[in-house]
Parts: structure tokens; sequence; C-alpha cells
């Protein structure tokens, strides 16, 4: 038990490093801030011309179509293309990823914890701000109900593990294109697009919306926040979390499978 | 002259490059169109919902979004040099720019050369020529001139705000995330009419960021929507001219910035 809790701090050691480098960029942080607020406020522009023609009831109405775009940009910063960016993804690049692996620690969980250093940031330093700021200029919805605000919180912990084994997925493939902004940007549409964040699940034509249901990607997004507003509720918010676990331990697995691979034909770039 | 041909081998050493890693290439190429098919076809699902906005029907929309999408595509082929400037300066690399007999602008110009960035342009294209073939647009030599010279506009306009981006480098070091607002939220905002913004909105990026001016007044114009909204056409017709004005502007800028640079090598 107690060689266990010392496993753990080393890794919550590499979580708070990654969490503190980023600390540095205060000035860059409030620039983003800007292009998340300005992002979210052509949304709703879009949304409010869309919805102002047309009368006919909508599954999502237009303050609750507000709320989830908020909630959106409070995560896009959580979501997983953000990899390119990773110190462990240019040390795979440059080749000091070698130093990292002489040291006695899982690489994965190396990197899951510089991952969840990283959620933790955003979600503290652009996730909060954004949501507050948000909160003074629309209406933004804030579930009255303890259930769902818990369901809320553990669907969206899901969410952010399921994002950081995505990334690790992802980019291991750095091991073998080196370059990864061609595998970052193609991961950039799926995701985008299946995990509703372009538009919101609820308001896709039927075929489309049963494709999405059958993939991972919704887990990120659209499962979280449709719990936030209600939409999913009783036994279905188990199977929902059920289904943001089942392929969290997906990805953790086919992450563990490439990078063993790809570790038997590391080449150390660089010198 | 020289310019020119010095510019052309540069870019030859930039695709030879790009090539070395050539599957993610490859995959870039796919990535960058499907980005950019994604995000209409995103569009497309809105409008089979909600069937118009503002007035303006889906390929209406297709065609500024097409418009926006070329001219963004394009600015990120040949301006990149001043996208990714941060790096230069970080490293202290400006230092050797100063130093070469040429001029400074010209030389982060011809840096960079991103061929990749054809997958977006021809999807954008594709939107383009689509969306002309389901409207009745009574195209002239003098439209298509038009049409033309808007792209280059907008181009110029994308470039303009990589080259205040870039200047910006040299008082903070680090890129100003804040001009993602301009160029990546432009091809965004600039992809659905301008009528839907506030006043406040549509008049800041009317006539002190003219993004209007290089798609939505041109679009007002093909489209034949001018006299409809009470804008008067001839104020349309010269709004692309905006895009090259602002171009010149940053130019200045840069050239001002330069005189501030101090470098950050050993």
């Amino acid at each position: 038990m107690k060689s266990l809790y010392l496993i753990f701090q080393v890794y919550l050691a590499f979580a708070k490093k990654s969490f503190q480098r980023r600390m540095q960029y205060r000035v860059a942080n409030l620039a983003g801030l800007t292009t998340n607020f300005f992002f979210l406020l052509v949304h709703v522009f879009v949304y409010t011309a869309f919805y102002a023609a047309r009368t006919a009831p909508q599954p999502l109405d237009l303050d609750e179509i507000i709320t989830y775009f908020v909630l959106c940009q409070v995560s896009f910063m959580l979501m997983p293309f953000w990899g390119t960016h990773s110190e462990v993804t240019s040390a795979i690049k440059d080749g000091s990823v070698a130093l990292q692996l002489t040291k006695p620690v899982d690489f994965q969980t190396y990197w899951f914890a510089d991952e969840c250093g990283r959620a933790c940031y955003y979600l503290l330093m652009r996730g909060l701000p954004t949501f507050l700021i948000s909160i003074l200029f629309f209406k933004v919805a804030i579930p009255q109900q303890l259930t769902v605000l818990t369901t809320f919180t553990v669907s969206m912990m899901l969410a952010i593990f399921m994002s950081n084994a995505i990334t690790i997925a992802i980019f291991s493939s750095g091991f073998w294109t080196l370059d990864t902004t061609g595998i970052s940007g193609m991961s950039y549409s799926i995701i985008t697009l299946f995990s509703g964040m372009l538009v919101p699940i609820a308001l896709w034509p039927e075929w489309l919306a049963h494709l999405a249901r059958w993939l991972p990607f919704e887990g990120l997004i659209d499962i979280p926040f449709s719990i936030y507003l209600g939409k999913i509720t009783g036994v279905e918010v188990w199977i929902a979390m059920g289904k943001q676990m089942g392929w969290t331990l997906f990805f953790v697995g086919l992450g563990r499978f490439l990078l063993t691979r790809g570790f038997s034909r590391l080449v150390i770039q660089g010198g | 002259m020289h310019h020119l041909s010095l510019y052309l081998h540069f870019v030859k050493l930039r695709i030879q490059s790009q090539m070395e890693y050539r599957l993610s290439f490859v995959f870039d190429v796919f990535a960058q169109a499907s980005i950019s098919v994604i995000d209409f076809f995103m569009i497309a699902l809105l409008f089979n919902r909600f069937k118009e906005l503002a007035g303006w029907s889906l390929w209406e929309v297709g065609f500024l979004y097409g418009m926006i999408g070329i001219c963004f595509a394009l600015a990120e082929m040949f301006g990149r040099g001043f996208d990714v400037f941060q790096r230069n300066i970080a490293r202290g690399d400006f230092d050797r720019v100063l130093i070469r007999p040429l001029g400074t602008f010209f030389q982060v110009f011809s840096h960079e050369f991103l061929l990749r960035r054809f997958g977006r342009i021809a999807q954008a294209l594709v939107v383009l020529l689509i969306a002309n073939s389901q409207l009745i647009i009574p195209w002239s030599f003098a439209k298509v001139g038009y049409l033309l010279i808007s792209l280059v506009s907008g181009t110029c306009f994308f470039i303009g705000l990589f080259v205040i981006g870039a200047t910006s480098c040299f008082w903070t070091v680090q890129s100003i995330e804040i001009i993602n607002i301009f160029t990546n939220g432009g091809v965004f905002m600039g992809s659905y009419p301008f009528s839907i913004y506030r006043w406040w909105f549509r008049h800041f990026f009317t006539f002190i960021v003219p993004l209007a001016c290089v798609n939505y007044f041109p679009s007002l114009f093909l489209l034949g929507k001018v006299e409809t909204l009470g804008i008067s056409p001839v104020g349309a017709q010269l709004a692309p001219l905006a895009g090259f004005l602002f171009l010149g502007v940053t130019v200045l800028f840069w050239r001002w910035g330069v005189l501030h640079y101090q470098s950050t090598g050993f």
C-alpha cells in the first residue's frame, strides 16, 4: 500500500509540473480567453439568427444552445487534438524522449499525468473564467438538482480521462511520422464533428446522429453537456457514463499497444 | 526580377523540405481538406434543419464560405513565414535576417511556403463552384475579374493579419494568440452573412479590420443582393480595395516594429 502511494506521488509530481509549466504564459492565456469568448459570441449570433426564422419547436431551445456552446468553449482546450503542443510530442520529434525513457517510470502513465496537469490548468485558468464571463453576458442555465450536478461532474471527469487517453493513442503515431501536424489536423476534424462541438448532435438528422452514437467522441462533449442540460436522465445517464468508461479503457489499451510497438522500432532523432 | 527568381528558389527549397516528412504531408493535405469539408458539412446540416439564414440560402452562404476559404488558405500558403515568425524571434534567428543584404519583409515572406494548403484551397474552390452552379449569377468578364481581385484582396487581408501577429513578436517574443480571433475567427465569421451580427460587431469588421470588404460586400454584389440591402453599389464594388490597403498599413507597421527589435540570442 505504501509503495502504491509513493508511485502515485511520482505521477502527481509530473502532473503538477505540467500545470506549473503552463502557469508561466499568463498573457497568452488572456489572449486565449478572448479567443474563446469571441468564438462563443459568433456562435451565439449565428444560432440566434437561425432560430429567429424558425417557430417550430426544436430539440434544444435557443437558451439551451447558448449554454451548450458556453460549455463547449469551456472545454475546448481539453480536447485531444492539442497534443501537438504537448512537451511529450515534441520530445518524440526532437529525440529528447530518450531521456524520459531511461527513467524508471511507466511512459504512458507519465504522459497521462502530464495531460492531467494540462487539463487541470485549462479547466481552472481558461474554462472557469470563460464560464464566469459568459454568465454575465448570456442566459446560461445552471442545473438546480444535486443529482444532475454530481452526474455531470463525474461525466466531465470521464470526458477528460477519455480525452487524455485519446491524445496518447493519437500522438504516439509520432514514433512513426515524427511530424504530427497531419494526424493532429485529421483528428481535429473528426473529433470536432463527432463530439458534437460544431453542432449539437440533437440537431443532426437521424441517420448521422445514429452514427455518432456508435462512435466514442460524443463522450467528450455531447454526453456530459446533455447531462448538464437535463436531456439525459435516469438509467440513460448510467448507460452514457458506461460508454465513456468503456471507450476510455479502449483508448488506454490502444495507446499501450501503439507505444510498445513504437518503442520497439524507436530511432532517436537528433544527437 | 532578382527578387522573384530568389523567391522561386526559396519556394523550391521549402517544398523539398516538406516532402521529407512524406507520410505526414499526405495526412496533412487530407486533414486540411477534411477540416473544411466538415465545416461546410455542418453549415449544410444547419440549413437542412432551419432552411434559411437571414434571407440567405445554403448555396449563397456556400459562396461566402468558398471565397473566404480560398483567401485564407492562400494566405496561409504564402504568408506562412509571418505565421510562424515567433520561432525566429524566440531563437534569436532574426539577427541573421538583419545582416543579409535583402529587405526584412521579403526575407520573412520568402522564408516559408506551405504547399500542403492546396488541399484546403481545392476544397473551398469546389464549394465555390458548386455554389455557382446552384445559383444563377450573370457572369461577365468584368465580374470574373472582380471576383479574382476580391480573392487576391482577401489573401492580402489575411497575410496582413499574419504580419501584425509577427510584428507584435518584436515586443512580446511569444506570438499573440489573439490574432487567431481575426484569422481563424475571420474565416468562421466570414462564412455567414454579416447582417446577422450586431451593428458594433459589423462596423468593427468593416472599418477597422476590413473582413466584410473582402468577401461579404463582393458576394453581395456578385449575387445581386446589393439593392435589396440599401448599400451603395459603388461602395460594394470598391470594397475589395480595403484588403490591399490593409496589407499596406501592416507593412508600415512591420517596418516600425523592426526598429524596436531586441535580440533574444546569445
